[in-house]
């Protein structure tokens, strides 16, 4: 039970939150995030996903319920709450809600100046995390001439130069264009190859299948069910019943197999590149 | 936009913010140090060339930003010059031009020209945030910073907003007619008002998610060529003050 718990780096044990104007945030919400894993959260619109975010990183407090890092019971105290604040980084959705200065490597300095590092220090996190994202061109460049989805990988940029422990990242695929959702996805890969633990809040399905290690479902403030992505394909109707749909390549896959497809061993496809392999490696003995 | 436009595209882009400073504040000392207005327009046209030439500003740039304070100017000299007398009828209203007052007008019309020079000098080869981080250097009250780094970085957050949803209003002939023109620059305001609530409440939970508990603190910047720029600065705002005592 102990080792279960150290190995969960986040846990949100039967939390609920009402906003003072007495809507629900979050309703009995029950979620633990294993070390190094990549987790999607999915909902709705009005879910909760950000709600639950900011408890994630101590902005929120629970109205009941418990929020454990590392498996410590969360602490509220300033100290307590600049320990968590430094292992758990949050992006926010709209970047324009997160940069405060109108110069690129001056908000990248934000999070590490108020750590209290030295300016050496902080200077070469800025310049490691500028190149980590890709925009070390761009440091000088004012915040307002930058397009959006540079401004969100600033923002990537201001989290990661405080080095957290946790990256949670809230919609970070929307408004992006298709080649910059694959930049990001690659830069979210990377941070993840190095041990990071990535938390994102989605609508797209299919990216969570394709991308995550687990994904999270959250219905008007309660977090309904958590699955291994891997159980994704035995789980297709309970994943529908949250109407938030199911990954295409699953129901694809799904039916190919009952029309006679011959892939019944070996993972399921969790992209379309993965079922077209399949697919040609079936035509390919047939010919 | 033409200053800030200048500001980040100009040849001294990468001079020490200090250095201009200090000619910028040789320039307000020279202007000053002037006692004659042949003096005073001297440094003027120093500055203004200074800018032009050796930042390499647009001639045409720099009048379009220089133009709403020489017509603020204009019209100040114009009311100080020209008084009005009331006689004992309404026929014994006139306007004279005070003889007496125009020296004193003429001074103060090439001082004011000066130290409009001095800071478009400033303000158009030198970006915002290196003159904040200056001020930072200088230790000018944290507040005072911290505002002025909100103002600037969401000038441009909120002029984007207003552009939207002026665009979304005239989609759907919201300026078509004055009543309506009316009625829409209403909504506006009021939707602007919600947004700069909203945002700033953002702003503050995105400053808290980083370990923010007061001031706005960021990495001050460091120029490699700082000394060298001062001491050059240095040696053309002596050179400017100098002037403008010879020609006094």
């Amino acid at each position: 039970m102990k080792l279960q718990t150290i190995n969960h780096i986040l846990e949100l044990k039967d939390v609920s939150f009402r906003y003072p104007d007495g809507s629900v945030g979050l309703d009995h919400c029950s979620l633990s995030i294993k070390r190094g894993s990549r987790t999607t959260l999915l909902g709705a619109n009005g879910a909760g996903k950000t709600t639950l975010f900011l408890h994630l990183n101590g902005i929120l407090r629970p109205e009941s319920g418990t929020v454990v890092s590392g498996g410590i019971p969360l602490g509220y105290s300033r100290q307590g709450l600049n320990t968590l604040r430094s292992r758990v980084g949050l992006v926010f959705q709209n970047p324009d809600s997160q940069l405060f200065s109108a110069s690129v490597r001056e908000d990248v300095s934000f999070g590490p100046v108020n750590l209290g590092l030295e300016p050496q220090t902080v200077r070469e996190r800025v310049e490691e995390a500028l190149k980590s994202v890709g925009m070390t061109d761009c440091a000088d460049k004012p915040v307002h001439n930058l397009s959006y989805g540079q401004k969100k990988r600033v923002c990537i940029a201001g989290v990661l130069a405080m080095r957290p422990e946790v990256m949670i990242l809230d919609e970070p695929m929307a408004g992006l264009d298709v080649a910059m959702q694959a930049e990001l996805t690659m830069i979210l890969d990377r941070f993840h190859a190095e041990g990071m633990t990535i938390i994102i809040a989605s609508h797209d399905m299919d990216f969570a299948y394709q991308w995550s290690d687990s994904i999270a479902v959250m219905v008007k403030g309660g977090c309904k069910a958590t699955w291994d992505v891997k159980s994704i394909p035995d789980v297709l109707e309970q994943l529908a019943a949250h109407g938030l749909g199911i990954p295409k390549v699953a129901e694809i896959h799904q039916f190919l197999i009952s029309n006679g497809f011959p892939d019944k061993e070996g993972p399921s496809p969790r992209s379309h590149q993965d079922l077209m392999r399949k697919l040609a490696a079936v035509l390919t003995c047939r010919t | 936009m033409l200053i800030e436009h200048s500001a980040y595209a100009n040849r001294w882009r990468r001079v020490s913010p200090a250095a201009k400073g200090i000619f910028t504040l040789c320039g307000f000392v020279g202007t000053f140090a002037a006692a004659t207005p042949a003096a005073a327009l001297s440094v003027a046209a120093v500055l203004c060339a200074v800018t032009v030439l050796g930042a390499g500003i647009p001639p045409e740039r720099y009048l379009r930003v220089a133009a709403p304070a020489l017509l603020f100017l204009t019209v100040s000299c114009l009311s100080l010059a020209v008084s009005l007398r009331i006689g004992n009828t309404v026929e014994d209203l006139s306007l004279q031009l005070a003889r007496t007052e125009f020296h004193r007008v003429v001074q103060v019309c090439g001082r004011s020209l000066g130290g409009l020079a001095a800071l478009l000098f400033l303000a158009m080869t030198t970006p915002l945030t290196d003159i904040i981080a200056l001020l930072r250097r200088l230790r000018a009250p944290e507040v005072l910073l911290d505002i002025m780094i909100l103002c600037y970085r969401t000038l441009f957050v909120f002029s984007e907003a207003v552009r939207d949803t002026i665009t979304a209003q005239s989609a759907r002939l919201g300026y078509a007619t004055v009543r309506l023109s009316l009625r829409s620059l209403g909504g506006l305001v009021a939707n602007i008002t919600v947004q700069v609530w909203q945002r700033s409440h953002a702003l503050h939970v995105a400053a808290m998610a980083r370990n923010n508990d007061g001031p706005l603190r960021f990495l001050e910047k460091t120029s490699p060529k700082s000394t060298r720029d001062i001491c050059i600065a240095a040696g053309g705002g002596i050179v400017l003050i100098a002037l403008a005592l010879v020609i006094s």
